[in-house]
C-alpha cells in the first residue's frame, strides 16, 4: 500500500491529554479575563495582560495545536511521529511550564520565578520542535504544506528563544533596548511565524480534504510561503540588528500579500468544493480565514496612525493582538476541534467494528446543537470585546468576558462528551 | 460453473453491498465516492478489488480496507477478498457518482 494508513497515527493517549488541557485552559483563561477586566483597557505590557496572553497562546492554543499536529503529522508529512514517549513527556513539561509561567506573570514576579518558568517552557517547546523535525526528516512528502509546518516549528523555537531571553533580562539586564521592543518581535514571530504559518500548512491540506475540492493551484501557496517568510525574516532582522527606520511597512506589505495568496487558495478550494454544506467545524474555519483581514486592516491603522491619540493607539494595538488570538487562531481551533477530536475518538472506539456492526458517524459523538450555540455566543464575544476595547467601555468588556466563559463551558461540555464517549452495546 | 453474466451480476451485487462502507468524515459511501476502481469475482470464492483514497495521505485508509473486507466477510464468510490500493489514476471529484453528489448537497 503506497499511501498512509491510520496505523501511522499516534496512540490516542498521546493526543487526548492535549485537548483536555487546552479546553480547561480556555475556561481558566475566561476566568482570568473576568478577574482582570480593567487591565484589558490599559497598556498591554502589564503583568496580568501578559499572564492572559500566555495562557491564551500557550495553555489554550499551543496545547491543542500540539495534540492536533501529532495526529496530523501522518497526513501532512506522510510519516509517523518520531517519538510518542517524547510527545508524552513534552506534554507534562509544557503543561507545568504554562502554569508556572502564567502564575509568574500573574503575580508579577519578574526576577524570582519568571526566568525559571520561561526556561521550563523553552525546554518543553524545544522538545516538541525536535520531535517534529525528526519526524519531518523521515517524511516522504516534502511539499509546500509540509514546508509551511516545519518552518512554523522553526519560528516557534526562535520566538521562544527571544521570550526566554526577555525573561532572563529582567533578572540580569543585558538588553540595550526597552523590553517593549523585544516583546514586539517575540509577539509578531509567535503570531505570524508560528501560528499563521502552521495554520496555513495544516489548513492547506485539511480544508480541501474536508470540503472535497481538487485541482487547486499550489503556486498560490508557494507565493504565500516565500512572501510571508521573506517579510517576517526581514522585519525580525531589521528590528533586532539593522534598525532602519520607517521600513517596516514594506516588510509588512510582503506578509500581507502572502496572506492574500493563502486566502485566495482557500477561496478556490471553497469554490471548487463538491461538499456543498459546511459543517460546524468548517463554518468556524471559514469565519477564521475571513477574520485574518481584521488584524491586517488594524495593523495598517496602527502603522500609519500618526496623530492618533496615544491611548487610542494603545487600545488599537490591543485589538490587533486580540483579533489575531481570538478572531483568527481561537476561531479555527474551536472549529477544527470538531473535525479532529471526534475523528480521533471514532478511530479509537470504532475502527475495529467497521463492517462488523453499525457504527455512528464521528459528528454524532458531540452535540452539534451545542456547537452551533457556541459559535453564535463566540461571535457576540468578539463583537463585545472589540467594541469595549475600542470605545474604552469596561461594561462591554465585562459582558464580552462572560460570553467567553459561556463559550468555554459549552466547548468543554462537548470536548468531555467526546473524551468520555463509550461504545453502546447495541452498536 | 458460473456464466459470465452470472459473474457480472454477482459483482454488481457485491458493489451494491459495498455501499454500506462509508467514509465517516464525508458521510458518503465509498462506491458513490468513486473509490472502487475495479471489482473482479473469479466465479468461485475470491474477490479482487482495486480501490483508491481521495488523497494518498487519507487517514482512513486502513478503516476503509477493513470495512470492505469485513462487509464482504459478513455476507460471504468463506470468501477471500483481496484489496489492492492504487493511485493511478489519482482520484478526482469527477469520479463521484450522481447519487454521491446528491449526498454531498450538490
Amino acid at each position: 500500500m503506497n499511501g498512509l494508513n491510520s496505523n501511522n497515527a499516534p496512540h490516542p493517549s498521546v493526543i487526548k491529554p492535549h485537548f483536555i488541557f487546552g479546553s480547561v485552559a480556555l475556561l481558566v483563561l475566561s476566568v482570568m479575563i473576568i478577574l482582570a477586566d480593567t487591565t484589558i483597557l490599559g497598556p498591554y505590557f502589564d503583568s496580568k495582560m501578559l499572564a492572559i496572553t500566555h495562557m491564551a497562546v500557550l495553555g489554550w492554543a499551543t496545547m491543542i495545536v500540539f495534540g492536533a499536529l501529532y495526529q496530523l503529522i501522518p497526513v501532512v508529512f506522510e510519516t509517523s511521529l518520531f517519538s510518542e514517549k517524547l510527545a508524552k513527556f513534552t506534554f507534562w513539561l509544557a503543561g507545568f511550564g504554562v502554569l508556572f509561567l502564567t502564575y509568574a506573570f500573574w503575580i508579577a514576579d519578574y526576577t524570582g520565578l519568571l526566568p525559571y518558568a520561561a526556561l521550563v517552557m523553552f525546554i518543553s517547546l524545544l522538545l516538541f520542535v525536535v520531535n517534529v523535525i525528526l519526524s519531518y526528516k523521515d517524511s516522504k512528502l516534502k511539499n509546500v504544506s509540509s514546508r509551511f509546518v516545519i518552518t512554523a516549528v522553526v519560528w516557534l523555537s526562535v520566538t521562544e528563544l527571544i521570550g526566554t531571553l526577555i525573561a532572563f533580562n529582567f533578572k540580569y539586564g543585558y538588553f540595550t533596548a526597552a523590553h517593549l521592543h523585544y516583546l514586539k518581535i517575540h509577539a509578531n514571530i509567535g503570531l505570524i511565524g508560528w501560528f499563521l504559518m502552521l495554520i496555513i500548512g495544516v489548513g492547506s491540506v485539511l480544508m480541501p480534504m474536508f470540503m472535497v475540492s481538487h485541482q487547486l493551484d499550489d503556486k498560490k501557496l508557494e507565493r504565500s510561503y516565500y512572501l510571508i517568510n521573506l517579510g517576517l525574516l526581514a522585519m525580525a532582522v531589521n528590528w533586532l540588528f539593522v534598525h532602519i527606520e520607517n521600513i517596516t511597512p514594506i516588510f509588512w506589505l510582503l506578509i500581507v500579500t502572502g496572506i492574500y495568496f493563502f486566502i485566495s487558495f482557500v477561496y478556490d478550494s471553497y469554490k471548487k468544493r463538491i461538499r456543498k454544506v459546511l459543517d460546524i467545524g468548517m463554518r468556524h474555519t471559514m469565519i477564521s480565514v475571513l477574520s485574518i483581514s481584521l488584524p491586517v486592516v488594524i495593523s495598517l491603522i496602527v502603522m500609519f496612525g500618526v496623530g492618533m491619540d496615544s491611548m487610542l493607539l494603545l487600545r488599537t494595538t490591543t485589538i490587533y493582538g486580540f483579533t489575531i488570538i481570538f478572531g483568527f487562531i481561537t476561531t479555527i481551533i474551536l472549529g477544527q476541534t470538531y473535525k479532529t477530536l471526534p475523528f480521533i475518538i471514532w478511530l479509537e472506539k470504532y475502527q475495529a467494528l467497521v463492517g462488523k456492526t453499525k457504527t455512528p458517524m464521528p459528528r454524532e459523538l458531540y452535540s452539534e446543537k451545542l456547537a452551533d450555540i457556541q459559535l453564535l455566543i463566540y461571535l457576540f464575544f468578539i463583537i463585545f470585546m472589540i467594541m469595549g476595547i475600542l470605545l474604552d467601555q469596561i461594561w462591554l468588556v465585562r459582558i464580552g468576558s462572560y460570553l467567553l466563559m459561556a463559550v468555554a463551558i459549552v466547548y468543554n461540555i462537548n470536548v468531555f462528551k467526546m473524551i468520555f464517549h463509550q461504545v453502546k452495546k447495541k452498536e | 460453473m458460473m456464466t459470465n453474466e452470472e459473474i457480472t451480476n454477482f459483482e454488481l451485487e457485491v458493489l451494491e453491498l459495498l455501499k454500506n462502507v462509508m467514509d465517516p468524515e464525508i458521510e458518503v459511501n465509498i462506491v458513490d465516492l468513486g473509490l472502487i476502481y475495479e471489482l473482479k469475482y473469479d466465479g468461485d470464492k475470491t474477490i479482487d478489488i482495486d480501490l483508491t483514497f481521495s488523497t494518498p495521505s487519507c487517514p482512513l485508509g486502513d478503516t476503509i480496507i477493513s470495512g470492505v473486507k469485513e462487509t464482504i466477510k459478513k455476507k460471504y464468510p468463506d470468501f477471500t477478498t483481496n484489496v489492492e490500493v492504487v493511485f493511478d489514476p489519482p482520484w478526482n471529484t469527477e469520479m463521484v457518482s450522481e447519487d454521491g453528489r446528491r449526498m454531498l448537497g450538490m
